[in-house]
């Protein structure tokens, strides 16, 4: 259980990151419609489990956050990457690629590959 | 690098947790703002847009409390947050946090009281320095003279001159110390004052005792190797507790002179506070003497002695040395030692020359004699206070199973509400162990009272003479035993219940508790009171095997008359009196005594019974010699004129010791019963004669048989040995011996009459205002004495026993009342189809008394293998007694009755309209 909300945190940090890496800054909202967007189901149901990850992520100094005004002019919480954050986002890109490589690879192989 | 920022960061926002509360509440109302007013341009009604929005955000609960676990540091908070919430519950529900903390009291008190004494009896180690580089010689504690130059098993006690050659040729210890077996009561009194001697435990103990145990002096100096030296100037040491509760820690105590037995000593220091010499005993010493100054204050010394043994060794390991070697040593030197006495040896002590050895075994707790003799009680109560324990485990974990179904709709509420169930099991494991925890505190006041209590009927203190050296305040590891036992109890009563809880299906326990017809949880509370019946049923009947024993102890013929006789102690010796001054002082003694109002007739004796016997060979006249291997030991006494009358002892045969009897006339002795048997079989003993030596068997005429009285106090179970007395106008008061110092006065006093102890007193003191009285008790007080450990332990047992059948009807009443109460629907339907009240009464009595035959079924067996355990403790009562387990079970059957009856009528008297209606 502990470690399946783990992994879902470590990839919407990820996520997070990213998006704010490509988009700039945003609100809670913004990050979780355009994760939405791109992911599909990820976040279709539990909105809401986003808010932890943005804490955790500011309190390890990865994200800074600061009150400005959204696009209905109401007072929202704006999310931003920091150099931190760009650094983080790099180590953990180049980790996801190789791992997804090497997986990618066992996926591929096939039976008789390995005689 | 990340950690830490972010623990710094969690550290700094749990100061500013409200802001951020209000900062999260903020961004969620703004992210539902946004999507509902995404939703609305997508063509949603406002309201439904809002739902949507909900929705798809999840729940808010749970996220929140994600993200609080996220920020601050979460467990301390959680702690603090459920500790206060665990004790609103339980204030809120006072009876039942009144009835488990009593009960877990009661368990933890009594569990910790046992603990404490067995600890400090069994285990605790001297108040020395380092303990554990302390060995001492002999596997067993014996005590407390062995004659001659072999002993069966190992040799374990040593004359001094075999001391000084283990001392001087050990090179394994760096300090090697003696001291008598025995305990020594001396009379003492300040020099130059005026006051009575007072009584106080005393030992001799080498020079180096106190360098061995590497304990200095509170006050002034320690004894030395130079005080013990034959010639030096008498020193001593006195205890703390003597110097501060009789001389209020006056420092002019030190150098001052007193009169030890009536010889004087200069105290030239104080020992330090709680240390009470090499033995846990019930009369720690208060004075200590060198070695070489006993021959100054015995009549009879043992120290010059080749082949007396009476000293117990305790060495000090030096650095580096192993115990093997150095015992492997000390095995030589013995054989070496017995080879150069091999002059005086017998023929027997030459023949067992081979097999002599000895034994170092670990010190550090001193001479072990108490813990021999108290080791085998000190079990059975600790396996009876650890089934108490179980019980009122099983009782708590029933209360914390009740109150956890009673909390079914609450927790299942929390939960549709998003709780997690880590955080509901949580919450209910701390209140179970705050609960424990309070408990557990509760019981550690019980213990300290109980212990008190203990100490107080184990060990009654004689007046200014110092008591049992333990401490009834529980020490670190009974602390630790204690805190141990009621978290480990919360913990185990809170997960079950708990875990219990959160399987539940919410929307089942929310439809209503009162419909669940299942008996869903019922399982493990049926099984722990059935558990509990079982244990009860031990208890009980191992209290009534102990009760029993005890009565048949108390109430068996003792041989001799308990009513209006009084014996008063003395020591003629503490008063420094010497041998031929003594038929004088008896007759003194006598005469005054006689004299006071309202006593009979009065006699002196060595030994009253019960409390013991001179023990000595006998040779008896026309009869072969006995063998080396041959038991002819007899136990004695010596008495004044008129003594039989006196304490009662009816005659058998011939006649008692007489006026008759004088220094001029032919040496009698009368026998007992035993000793008839023994000696002379089916002869009739009268005119025939014995001695105490191979040479001197025609010493005494036998003029009289008694019948058998209990003199001597171990082996109850078995028939009283041989005995013979002497009469003391007979006494050779020429030599110097330790049997001449008559101990006993029994006075008999007239029907009706009041004797008061002042006026014996004052008698004595008429005699000689120097000689102090140990005691004066009557003649069924001392016979009482005698059973104290086994009416303690019978008392205990059938206290523990009555309360675990409380607290296992207690528990029997719970179960009973809540299924009944929750088979309330079943009544009433039961009812309109019919059902008589009696048909109900029955239906709820039946589910009760089930329980109980499955209790007494596992128990029965369970009491023969108590019975069984408790064997030897029972002096021959047969370890099954069918009267004992029948009451055991009448008594169970009893208040399982009056527990069960209470429900039955209850769910009986319901109106069938009102039960259907409770749907």
């Amino acid at each position: 259980m502990k470690e399946k909300t783990d992994v879902l945190q470590g990839t919407l940090a990820l996520m997070v990151l990213k998006t704010l890496d490509v988009l700039g800054d945003l609100h809670g909202y913004g990050i979780a419609r355009r994760i939405e967007q791109i992911s599909g189901g990820i976040l279709s149901v539990n909105q809401g489990t986003l808010y932890p990850v943005l804490l955790k992520l500011e309190q390890e100094g990865s994200i800074a956050s600061e009150w400005g005004v959204s696009e209905n002019n109401r007072r929202a919480r704006f999310y931003r990457l920091t150099r931190i954050g760009r650094k983080q986002l790099q180590a953990e890109a180049r980790g996801w690629e190789q791992t997804a490589a090497i997986i990618g690879r066992f996926f591929a192989v096939k039976a008789e590959d390995l005689k | 690098m990340r950690r830490p920022r972010r623990f710094l960061r969690r550290l700094v926002s749990w100061g500013t947790k409200r802001r951020d509360e209000e900062r999260l509440q903020a961004e969620i109302e703004e992210h539902l703002a946004l999507q509902t007013a995404e939703n609305i341009r997508a063509g949603l009604s406002p309201a439904d847009a809002r739902r949507e929005a909900a929705l798809k955000f999840g729940a808010v609960e749970a996220m929140k409390e994600t993200y609080r676990e996220q920020r601050g540091l979460p467990f301390v908070e959680i702690v603090i947050r459920d500790t206060r919430l665990a004790l609103r519950r339980l204030r809120m529900a006072p009876a039942f946090t009144a009835t488990t903390m009593l009960t877990l009291a009661l368990g933890i008190g009594a569990t910790t009281s046992i603990f404490t004494l067995a600890h400090a009896v069994l285990l605790k180690s001297l108040p020395v320095a380092r303990p554990d580089e302390l060995y001492r010689l002999g596997k067993e504690a014996r005590c407390c003279y062995l004659g001659g130059y072999s002993q069966d098993k190992e040799f374990s006690l040593v004359s001094y001159d075999l001391y000084k050659y283990l001392r001087d040729n050990t090179r394994g210890f760096s300090e090697l110390a003696a001291f008598p077996a025995a305990d020594f009561l001396f009379g003492v009194r300040r020099a130059g004052n005026a006051e009575a001697a007072q009584t106080y435990g005393g030992e001799f103990v080498s020079g180096n005792y106190f360098a061995m145990f590497g304990i200095a002096a509170y006050a002034g100096r320690t004894l030395t190797a130079a005080d013990d030296k034959a010639g030096a100037r008498p020193v001593a040491m006195m205890s703390y507790r003597l110097w501060q509760e009789r001389y209020g820690s006056d420092l002019s105590v030190i150098g001052s002179a007193f009169n030890i037995d009536e010889r004087p000593f200069t105290v030239v220091g104080i020992t330090p506070p709680g240390f009470f010499g090499d033995t846990l005993r019930d009369t720690p010493p208060d004075f200590f003497l060198p070695l070489n100054t006993e021959p100054y204050v015995e009549a009879e010394a043992d120290l010059n002695k080749y082949g007396q043994h009476w000293l117990e060794l305790i060495g000090r390991i030096a650095p580096g040395a192993r115990p093997g070697a150095i015992e492997t040593e000390m095995r030589v030197e013995l054989k070496q030692w017995l080879g150069s006495h091999w002059g005086e040896m017998s023929a027997s002590d030459r023949a067992k020359f081979p097999q002599q050895t000895l034994f170092l075994v670990p010190g550090g707790a001193g001479i072990s004699s108490m813990r021999e003799r108290y080791a085998r009680w000190l079990q059975i109560l600790m396996a009876v206070t650890g089934f108490v324990l179980l019980i009122v485990c099983a009782n708590v974990a029933n209360l914390m199973l009740v109150r956890g179904m009673e909390r079914r709709r609450q927790t299942s509420l929390s939960m549709a509400l998003g709780a997690r169930a880590s955080r509901i099991i949580r919450q209910d494991l701390t209140e179970s162990v705050v609960l424990s925890l309070l408990g557990g505190a509760a019981g550690l006041g019980v213990a300290f009272a109980g212990t008190r209590l203990l100490l107080h009927f184990a060990f009654p203190s004689t007046n200014g003479m110092a008591s049992v050296p333990i401490d009834a305040s529980p020490s670190l590891p009974v602390l630790l035993f204690a805190f141990g036992v009621s978290a480990i109890a919360g913990a185990g009563f809170g997960i079950a219940p708990a875990w219990i809880a959160t399987r539940t299906d919410p929307i089942e326990a929310l439809r209503g508790a009162s419909r669940i017809t299942a008996r869903a949880g019922s399982l493990p509370r049926r099984a722990l009171v059935v558990f509990q019946i079982a244990l009860s049923l031990v208890l009980l009947s191992a209290s009534g095997l102990l009760t029993a024993t005890l009565h048949t102890l108390e109430t068996q013929d003792f041989g001799f008359a308990q009513e209006r006789r009084i014996v008063a102690k003395i020591n003629p010796r503490l008063a420094g009196y010497r041998p031929l001054e003594l038929p004088q002082l008896y007759r003194r003694i006598h005469d005054s005594i006689l004299s006071v109002p309202g006593v009979a007739s009065v006699a002196l004796c060595l030994y009253s019974p019960p409390g013991g016997g001179w023990g000595a060979g006998v040779w008896v006249d026309g009869r072969q010699a006995p063998g080396p291997r041959d038991d002819n030991s007899s136990s004695w006494d010596r008495v004044t004129s008129g003594y039989f009358d006196v304490i009662g002892t009816p005659i058998v045969k011939g006649r008692g010791i007489s006026e008759e009897d004088t220094a001029a006339s032919r040496r009698v002795a009368v026998i007992s019963e035993a000793f008839a048997r023994k000696f002379f079989r089916n002869e009739d003993p009268i005119g025939r004669h014995f001695g105490q030596s191979p040479g001197a068997s025609r010493e005494y005429e036998v003029v009289g048989v008694v019948k058998d009285a209990r003199y001597l106090t171990a082996n109850l179970d078995q028939p009283s040995g041989p005995f013979f007395f002497l009469p003391e106008a007979q006494a050779d008061y020429t030599k110097s011996l330790g049997a001449l110092f008559l101990h006993d006065i029994v006075i008999l006093t007239r029907p009706g009459a009041n004797l008061s102890v002042a006026e014996v007193r004052q008698a004595m003191a008429s005699v000689d205002p120097g000689m102090p009285i140990i005691s004066i008790q009557t003649l069924r007080e001392k016979v009482g004495l005698i059973f104290t450990q086994q009416r303690i332990i019978a008392r205990l047992t059938s206290f523990f026993g009555v309360l675990s059948l409380i607290l296992a009807s207690i528990g029997l009443y719970g179960v009973v009342a809540y299924n009944a109460a929750r088979r309330v629907n079943e009544v009433g339907v039961r009812i309109a189809l019919g059902a008589t009240r009696a048909d109900l009464v029955r239906l709820v009595l039946r589910g009760a008394f089930g329980l109980i035959f499955a209790g007494l079924s596992i128990g029965l067996p369970l009491t023969f293998l108590a019975g069984r355990l408790l064997g030897n403790q029972l002096y021959g009562t047969a370890p099954y007694n069918p009267v004992v387990t029948m009451a055991a079970i009448v008594a169970l059957g009893l208040s399982g009755l009056a527990a069960s009856i209470v429900p039955a009528i209850r769910a009986c008297l319901i109106s069938p309209l009102d039960a259907l209606r409770s749907e």
